[in-house]
Parts: structure tokens; C-alpha cells; sequence
């Protein structure tokens, strides 16, 4: 146990390094860098009036209290789950970004969970049956983890996507088709939701697995020359079990370098909403950037790292259940 | 049999093995792999378009060409027929001629834009991915070379940087530093300032393992400073680990940078004031333009599939460094592009070590019979390679052994000699890129509780089924390094647990429990112990449960590698006694391997010596070790001194042990044998019985005319025995 709690120690810091670096960022960079930002973007005409006075008081150039006072009020407005208001949806950001969120987690669990399990199985299969044609997943792989998501989301848009020019199987654009479906618990809704998901969720699935198979390949590759490998094929075991050994011990670094792991997914699957238009932070992220709503861009950054300490914490806990001596340490 | 402790000597500690520590890395040779041959070809023409790039480039990338800049497209879904007001789009034109990418909707040269993209992307990416690595080398080695405090709050700095989703701040960055999109020096710090962390861990972990190096600890007990030691000792053993976190940060650094870019945080270069052309850039305009629906896939494929291909091109070559780094993963692969040219098969299932070449049966010469009692393990002229074709070592050659029931044949020689190589060939336990080249192991069973095949079985003819149907319920194996045998992960008891429900498919879960305490207590630990995992026993302990698993399914032959090597004098009296009352009560027989020629003698029935990968001498236990009758056996037994009698010079054998990929011709002990003659130099002498007893020796001293040293020509007590009878 001592151990989670250390880590929690360490992403509870990390949290609080984020949420100040948003904070203090606009404030004290030289030369008033938003006024820039602002005359170029109501030169374009994304911000208007209310969006310069909506800029000005949400990073509180026009305050009369000191910036210690207002990051002591900021924090203590997180502390109540008060992200600000946006302005731009006119909107408290807490409650915008609660309702993007389920998009963003669904599709971030469901493909990583994909991804992680059939990578870690190609992997130990890669492993185990190397020297056979198997082995072309290797270069394969390694072309596939080289493509950025967002490339990878036009690509997949262009071949099979309703809004792509070639085989028009799947929706490629919003969360669920916003003209024809009601959303709520029917089934034409829930249909469509997972209809718009299907490009989304290959995209991350086929830009993330390549990692998993790759670093449990190698994992696996230096644990079956372990002794304790050799041993369970001396003793005859059937193949699977002698596999299940190598594989039980090859998982435990794949499982403690998923912090890396999934702050490249995240990253990823920002880029791949803002190229379906799907609904979730990601997407918004990029239209708050857009619009110079500072106020839902740091509340987003603060729920995104929020998101990916939580799925860090996840990795330790689960690092410790299968590790016997992390077991004992914590 | 009993053990007479004074003679036991401590064998050296066995060392880190070669492949715990990084290769020595003066010059990074990259292994000419494939992989990274493909990796620098495709990482080659970026290299050249980045330097040349503006200048070959056929036309400005923000020149537009006036021609095409007229004709204009219907939106789909907008005009006529759909109630929503006509909508238009300029054409851009595909690939042609004039333009061999085509051109964007503004009537821009694709191609032109590719070229110039290219070096502020690449730029962008080398400068983020040096200072990145010049900060993780700073937090890194400093956290893991000073430790104690220091190392805390490094790592703290470091661990919390890891934590924090690397994009989003980045974006969060580069939006707050609207000028960064100008300043490609600022937008590479600001990368660099979100992608160290990663390197600098792994860099820690690698130093803090350097640190306690002895060469390390040399230069510290020597006084020299801390910075001259981290410098002079400690970097240059990290090179292979910064090369591949520099160009795995590049990658890293060039995706950011296209994707904030993508993002249009990284500057327009229509803006003023203006970016630089860059892939993201390129991606940017075409997706805000509507180049996906518009079909116009020349306008973003190209930046997208060059930044696809200059990260594979990274990859690869990462992956001949970390194949470098961990030779492990580099092995099998080698191998198997030998064995396809050599015309083997081989499957990479463990525990099927190939067999190929000539395997016609063997007949049991006179020279290879042996004295009475009956054989349960036959090894027949055994050959054993690493490698195929050319590059083959000759790692075994031409073994003969017989094993007979209940008896200990012990197998001596230097580290190196074949004698694991032997044992675990036998068995087809040897992992590629061994291959047994010739022979034949015959198993001869005859079970003691009734289950199991009955008769002869040769393992080298063998399937996989067969091999299970023996593999630990007839013949066991415990190995030296009782710490890795065992399963880390899972308890003593699964470990029993899942042997017993294989091989042992009628007994219950709850007799299977039983069955595993006892054997546990046999070997003398609780059978509470069953519960705990490896790491909470000690090594004594470990070996000790090991034994106890090898004898689960009372085999008739155990093997036992070097089982006291690793462990300390005390624990090695301890765990042989244990195994010789074992032996005694079971009746197993046992192939016993060991460098400690004075304590077979204790326990052994009859000893072969290697040198080389070949079988030079055997006899019974006491007569080779009295009447030694090979130059290296004699060399072998004095360099243990004696505990009794009269103090003696030690003399150790001369020069060292053979290389077995450049073995001398003739005998390949002549180089260090005092009695080395002509002959010696140039045919290698076969086992051959020696007359009037019941041993074998491979040494030209013996045969023909030549004069027999007086060292070598001691009476053999076993010999005289029999006279006596």
C-alpha cells in the first residue's frame, strides 16, 4: 500500500504543477502575449468584443487584486469544482466539460483496452513463434506506430468514411447523426453512437497497438531466456502454461511503462476527435483554442491530466496485485 | 557415503553474467542488421532534403500558380437541388507534370512545399531532442550517480514531468507563447521542456546499476572526482542508452511539432509574423481546406506519409541499438537467416533444440562400452553447435557417456568446456541458436512406480509428446542459478501445484497440496513455505525447493547443473548431504556437473573430464582422482590444495581456456600441456580404453611408444583392488 500511496503523492504533485503552469502561464509571459492573440483572432473574426472583455477578465488583467490573491481564489474555486465559465458557450466549464467527457472516456477505454489486449497477445504470439512468418508483423508494426494519429484518422476518413470520396462504409463526422437521432436511452440513438465510433476507435486502436506489440514482444523475447522458462519446459508443462510463465513475468514492465503509454494515446486521441469532429474534450479543446476561451482551454487541460493521473494510478494498482515483491514492498 | 568437510573447496562466486552489463560502448558499432540498414536508407533523403531542400525545390511553396487558381468546385451538398446556398471551393489539380504532387486550393506546388517543409520539421526535432537529452542527462545521471537526497528530489522533478500528459501541455504552452510559432528555437525548447522525462528515468536506472560497478568503485576509492568519474566512467558506458532515448525523443518531438502544428499553434507562415513551412503546417492547411472530402488526398499524404516514414526510419535504427543494448533480442534473429541458407527448420517453441545431420545410429564400439551395471542414460558420439554453416561453434563434439541406474557420474571442466551444453543437449533443453549436429540419447526406462513409458527412448528422434511423457517424471534438472528457476511471480506451492496437475492428473487438489508439503519437508523446509514466492526465501532455500520439485515425480535420472555453486560453503555442505541421503533412499541416478573436480570425488561413482567440448577423460571417481592419466586432469586436481599432509606448491594449469571458435589443431589442450608432443600438435586423440581397466583416455601420452610421465603413470587404486580380489 505504501507504495500507491507514494505514487499518489507523486501525480497529486504532478496535478498541482498543471494546474499552477495553466494558471500562472498567461500571467506573467512578457509583452502581453494575448493581446496579440487577440487582435489576430477578431482580425479573422473568431473573437468579437465580448470575447476581448471575456479574455481580459478571465485572466484577470483587469483585477485590482494581487496574483497571489487570485491564484488563492483559483485554486480555491477547483477545490469546489468551479472551473470559471466559458464564455463562448456562456456556460460554467465545469458542467461543459462533464458533458464531453463520457465521449472521450468511452472511446478512450474501449480502444485502449482493445489495443492492450490484443497487442500483448500478438506479442507474446510474435515471441513465442519467432523465425515464422509472424515475424512480419514486426515491420509492419513499426510503420503503423510511426503514423500520427491524426494522419491515420484522414486516411482511414478517406478510404472508409461517409464524408471520405471512396468506399463510404462508416460516419466519419460528429459523435451520433445529430439530424436524425434524439439522444437518450433508444436504441436508434445508441446505434448511431456506436456506428460514429467505429472509425474513431480503429483509428487509436491501429495507431496505439503497434507500441503494445512491440514492447511486449520484447519484454517476452529476453524473459523466455530466463531459467525459470527453461524449467517450466524441463517439467514438461503444456506449451500454453510454459507461454503463461514467460508471459506473467513479460507483463509486468509493459504494465509500469503504461504511464508513457497512455499520455501518447491521450495525446493521440485529441488530435483524431478534432478530425472526426467527435464531441469529446479533445475536440473542444481545439475549438476553445479557436475561440480564445481560456477559461474551458485551462479546465480542460486540468480534467485531461486529471484523466491520465487517474489511468497512471489505475496501472500502479493493478503493477502491484500481479508483482508479488511490489506486493510486498507496498 | 559420507562428506569430508575439509575438502570441499569454495568454488568462485559466479559473476555478473555477460549479458547483465551493457556492452563496452567506446565506439557504438551498430550490428549490421537489416533493420538498420532500412532505417538510415530511409532516413538518408530527409538528411538531404533538410540541407537542400529550398533549393531544389521546383517553385516557391507560397507561389501560386494563376492558371489553376480559377477553376472552382461545387461544395457537396450545397446549390441547386438541396436548399442550402451554393458553396464554392477552388480546385487544386492532381499530380501532373507541371506539378508532381499537384497543388493545394491555393494553386501552391505540393512538392515544393514537401522540400522546404522538410528542414524546419527535422530542425524542430534535432534541437527539442538534443536539449531534451541534455536534460535528462543532467537530471538522470545526477539523480542516480549522487543518490540520497538529491536522487529524491530529481526524481520527484522527474517522475511528476512523466505524469503529466505530455500534448495537452505542450499545447497549453505554445498557445500561451503565441510568439513560439514564429520562433522554431522557442517551439523546440518548449517540446524539449515536455518530452526529457521519459529518458531521464531510464538514464537514472542504468547509472545507479553503473555506479556499484567495480571499475566505478575503483576510480572512487582512487580519490578521483565526482565529475572526472560521471564523465571519464559513467557516460561513456551510457552511450547506446542516450542514443536511443535521443532519436526516440526525435520522434517524439517531430510529431509534436507537426501536431501543434496541425493544430495552428505552430505558426502560419501567411501570419505575420511568419512560421516556417512544416509538415503539420502542410496537414493543417489541407484539412481546414476540405482537401478529405474534397478528395485532393496529393495535398496531405505526402507530409503525412513523410513524417511515417522518417519515424520508421527512427524506429529501426532505435531497434539495432536496443538490440545492441539487450543481445538477447538480436540472437534468434541472426540465426534464423543462417538456418533458411543452411536449409533447417526450425520452430521457436522452447524446448525442441533441432536436431539435424547425420543421426545413423551409432553402435556401441567396444571403446565406448563401459564397466558392468546397467545404463538408464546413453549418450552416443553427441555433437553440439552454436550457429549454423560458417559461423557454427563446435560446442560438443563427438561425446560419449553412459549414466548407469543409481549411480552419480560427475562431468568436470572449465567454464566453457560443453559440460551444460552436454547435459541440457541430451534433453533438448538448449535454446537457438544451438543445434545438435550428430549422435544419439537413449533413454532406457524402466519406471519405478509403473506410469510413463517403458523401453527405449531415443530424445534425439523424439516429438514433442514424447519428449513431455519423460521430461521431468523420468529425468529432471535442477540448474545453478536456483534464484531464476523459479517462477518470481507465482507461490512454491503453484509451482508444485501445476506440475503435480499435469503429470499427476488423478490425484485431487487437496492430495496434490499434501503431496507438495511433503516433498517440501523432505528436502527439510516447512510446508507452510508453500505459500510464500520466491523472493521471500533465501537461496539456500530456493535450491532446496528446487530439489524437491525436481524429485516431485521420483524420476529415475536427475541432472543437476552446478545446484551449490551459487551458494555459500556452508549451504553447499548442507545441500549435498542432503542429495546424497536423497540419492540413497530413491535410488536415482544422477549426471552430476561441476568445475569442482575435489568435490565430485565425494559423491560421484565415476567422473568425466571435458576440455574443449570433448569428453578427454573417465574413469571411476577415486581412480581419476588418484591416478590421473591426462596432463589437464592433473592440472585440475592440483590446483586444489590439500587439507592434509604436507604443505605443497600449488601450480595452476598454464595459460587459459580455449576459444572455441579458433581451437589450436591436434589436441586442443597441446598449447598448455607440459608433455605436449609433435604428435599432439597435429591429430586429436580419440577416447580410447585404457588396457587392463575400466577407464577412457584421449591423450597420445597413452598410446603407441611414447614415454609415459611418472605424474601420469601413478598406481590406480582401482586397479589394485581388483588385483587384491
Amino acid at each position: 500500500m505504501r507504495a500507491v500511496l507514494r505514487r499518489l503523492g507523486v501525480y497529486l504533485l504532478a496535478a498541482w504543477v498543471a494546474i499552477t503552469v495553466s494558471f500562472l502561464l498567461p500571467r506573467v509571459v512578457p509583452g502581453n502575449p494575448v493581446a496579440g492573440a487577440v487582435a489576430r483572432a477578431s482580425q479573422s473574426g473568431n473573437c468579437n468584443a465580448q470575447c476581448i472583455i471575456a479574455v481580459e477578465e478571465q485572466l484577470g488583467f483587469n483585477a485590482h487584486t494581487s496574483l497571489w490573491d487570485q491564484y488563492v481564489q483559483y485554486l480555491g474555486n477547483l477545490a469546489h469544482g468551479n472551473l470559471g465559465q466559458s464564455w463562448s458557450e456562456n456556460a460554467p466549464v465545469s458542467s461543459l466539460i462533464i458533458s464531453y467527457l463520457p465521449w472521450t472516456l468511452g472511446l478512450l477505454v474501449v480502444a485502449t483496452t482493445i489495443s492492450f489486449f490484443a497487442g500483448t497477445t500478438l506479442g507474446i504470439w510474435m515471441a513465442w513463434r519467432r523465425g515464422t512468418w509472424f515475424e512480419w508483423v514486426l515491420p509492419t508494426a513499426t510503420f503503423f506506430q510511426a503514423l500520427p494519429y491524426f494522419f491515420l484518422a484522414l486516411v482511414l476518413v478517406l478510404i472508409f468514411g461517409q464524408t471520405g470520396t471512396m468506399l463510404k462504409w462508416f460516419p466519419s463526422l460528429f459523435g451520433y447523426d445529430i439530424y436524425v437521432v434524439t439522444p437518450g436511452w433508444n436504441w436508434p440513438y445508441i446505434n448511431s453512437v456506436i456506428g460514429h465510433a467505429i472509425l474513431p476507435a480503429a483509428t487509436v486502436i491501429l495507431a496505439s497497438i503497434a507500441g503494445f506489440i512491440l514492447s511486449m514482444r520484447n519484454q517476452m523475447v529476453t524473459t523466455m531466456d530466463e531459467d525459470f522458462v527453461l524449467v517450466a519446459a524441463a517439467k514438461g508443462l503444456p506449451t500454453r502454461t510454459v507461454v503463461w510463465y514467460a508471459a506473467r513475468n513479460a507483463l509486468l514492465p509493459v504494465v509500469s511503462n503504461f504511464t508513457i503509454a497512455i499520455s501518447l494515446v491521450v495525446a493521440g486521441q485529441i488530435l483524431v476527435e478534432i478530425v472526426f469532429n467527435y464531441p469529446g474534450i479533445g475536440f473542444h479543446l481545439f475549438d476553445a483554442l479557436a475561440k480564445l476561451d481560456y477559461s474551458l482551454v485551462q479546465g480542460i487541460f486540468v480534467v485531461i491530466t486529471l484523466v491520465v493521473l487517474g489511468a497512471n494510478l489505475l496501472a500502479d494498482v493493478v503493477y502491484v496485485l500481479i508483482d508479488p515483491r511490489a506486493r510486498q514492498a507496498a | 557415503m559420507t562428506i569430508d568437510s575439509t575438502t570441499l573447496t569454495q568454488a568462485p562466486v559466479a559473476g555478473p553474467t555477460p549479458e547483465a552489463l551493457l556492452p563496452k560502448a567506446g565506439v557504438l558499432r551498430l550490428p549490421r542488421s537489416p533493420k538498420v540498414i532500412a532505417g538510415l536508407v530511409l532516413l538518408a533523403p530527409f538528411a538531404v532534403v533538410a540541407v537542400i531542400g529550398q533549393w531544389i525545390s521546383p517553385y516557391s511553396p507560397n507561389a501560386t500558380d494563376p492558371q489553376n487558381w480559377v477553376q472552382h468546385v461545387l461544395v457537396p451538398g450545397t446549390g441547386p437541388g438541396t436548399g442550402i446556398a451554393p458553396n464554392y471551393y477552388p480546385l487544386p489539380l492532381g499530380p501532373s507534370a507541371a506539378h508532381w504532387l499537384g497543388t493545394t486550393v491555393f494553386a501552391q506546388d505540393v512538392l515544393s512545399q514537401v522540400l522546404v517543409s522538410t528542414q524546419a520539421t527535422m530542425f524542430v526535432g534535432l534541437l527539442a531532442a538534443a536539449i531534451a537529452t541534455v536534460l535528462s542527462i543532467l537530471f538522470g545521471v545526477s539523480a542516480g550517480y549522487f543518490g540520497g537526497n538529491t536522487d529524491e528530489v530529481l526524481s520527484l522533478i522527474s517522475n511528476v514531468f512523466l505524469a503529466i500528459p505530455g500534448l495537452p501541455l505542450l499545447i497549453v504552452l505554445a498557445d500561451y507563447v503565441p510568439t513560439a510559432g514564429s520562433s522554431i528555437l522557442l517551439v523546440a525548447f518548449i517540446i524539449a521542456v515536455t518530452a526529457w522525462a521519459y529518458s531521464s528515468r531510464v538514464l537514472r536506472a542504468q547509472t545507479l546499476s553503473l555506479r556499484n560497478r567495480d571499475f566505478v568503485e575503483a576510480s572512487r576509492v582512487t580519490g578521483e572526482a565526482r565529475f572526472r568519474i560521471i564523465l571519464a566512467e559513467i557516460l561513456p558506458n551510457l552511450v547506446p542508452i542516450v542514443a536511443a532515448s535521443f532519436l526516440f525523443t526525435t520522434l517524439y518531438a517531430i510529431y509534436a511539432y507537426v501536431a501543434i502544428s496541425f493544430l495552428g499553434l505552430g505558426g502560419s507562415p501567411t501570419s505575420s509574423p511568419a512560421g516556417l513551412w512544416n509538415w503539420g503546417e502542410m496537414l493543417r492547411e489541407g484539412f481546414a481546406n476540405n482537401a478529405i472530402r474534397g478528395g485532393w488526398w496529393w495535398w496531405w499524404a505526402p507530409p503525412g506519409l513523410c513524417v511515417a516514414l522518417l519515424g520508421t526510419g527512427l524506429a529501426l535504427v532505435n531497434f539495432g541499438i536496443d538490440e545492441f543494448i539487450n543481445p538477447r533480442l538480436r540472437a534468434a534473429g541472426l540465426t534464423r537467416r543462417a538456418a533458411k541458407k543452411a536449409g533447417i527448420r526450425t520452430r521457436a517453441t522452447l524446448g525442441m533444440t533441432p536436431v539435424v545431420g547425420n543421426r545413423a545410429a551409432v553402435p556401441a564400439l567396444a571403446a565406448r562400452s563401459q564397466s558392468s551395471g546397467e545404463a538408464v542414460l546413453e549418450i552416443r558420439g553427441l555433437s553440439v553447435d552454436y550457429g549454423y554453416g560458417d559461423e557454427a561453434v563446435h560446442a560438443v563434439v563427438d561425446c560419449d557417456l553412459v549414466l548407469r541406474r543409481g549411480k552419480v557420474l560427475g562431468l568436470a571442466g572449465e567454464s566453457g568446456s560443453g559440460k551444460t551444453t552436454l547435459a541440457l543437449a541430451a534433453i533438448r533443453l538448449l535454446r537457438s541458436p544451438a543445434v545438435i549436429t550428430g549422435g544419439q540419447v537413449l533413454f532406457h526406462s524402466r519406471p519405478v512406480g509403473g506410469d510413463g513409458p517403458s523401453g527405449t527412448i531415443d530424445m534425439l528422434a523424439s516429438d514433442e509428446e514424447e519428449l513431455r511423457s519423460v521430461r521431468w517424471s523420468e529425468i529432471s534438472v535442477v540448474l545453478q542459478s536456483s534464484m531464476n528457476a523459479l517462477n518470481p511471480v507465482i507461490s512454491i506451492g503453484a509451482q508444485f501445484d501445476d506440475l503435480l496437475r499435469v503429470h499427476r492428473p488423478q490425484l485431487s487438489r487437496p492430495a496434490r497440496l499434501e503431496r507438495s508439503g511433503e516433498l517440501l519437508d523432505m528436502v527439510g523446509i516447512n510446508a507452510d513455505r508453500l505459500r510464500s514466492h520466491p523472493h521471500e526465501l533465501s537461496g539456500g532455500m530456493r535450491q532446496r525447493a528446487m530439489i524437491a520439485l525436481a524429485l516431485a515425480l521420483e524420476p529415475q535420472v536427475m541432472i543437476l547443473d552446478e545446484p551449490t555453486t551459487a551458494l555459500d560453503v556452508v549451504t553447499q555442505r548442507e545441500i549435498l548431504e542432503e542429495l546424497i541421503g536423497l540419492r540413497d533412499r530413491l535410488g536415482f541416478a544422477a549426471l552430476f556437473i561441476t568445475h569442482d573436480l575435489s568435490l565430485l570425488v565425494e559423491i560421484a561413482d565415476e567422473i568425466a573430464v571435458m576440455y574443449a567440448g570433448r569428453v578427454m577423460e573417465r574413469a571411476p571417481a577415486a581412480s581419476l582422482f588418484k591416478a590421473p592419466r591426462l596432463p589437464y586432469t592433473h592440472g585440475l586436481i592440483h590446483c586444489f590444495p590439500p587439507m592434509h599432509g604436507k604443505r605443497e606448491r600449488m601450480q595452476g594449469i598454464p595459460g587459459s581456456p580455449p576459444d572455441l571458435k579458433d581451437l589450436p589443431q591436434g589436441c586442443a589442450f597441446h598449447p598448455r600441456c607440459e608433455w605436449a608432443m609433435d604428435q599432439c600438435r597435429h591429430d586429436v586423440p580419440q577416447l580410447e580404453p585404457l588396457n587392463g581397466s575400466a577407464r577412457a583416455v584421449a591423450c597420445w601420452l597413452h598410446t603407441g611408444a611414447a614415454k609415459v610421465p611418472a605424474e601420469l603413470a601413478r598406481p590406480d587404486p582401482g586397479v589394485a583392488e581388483a588385483h587384491a580380489r
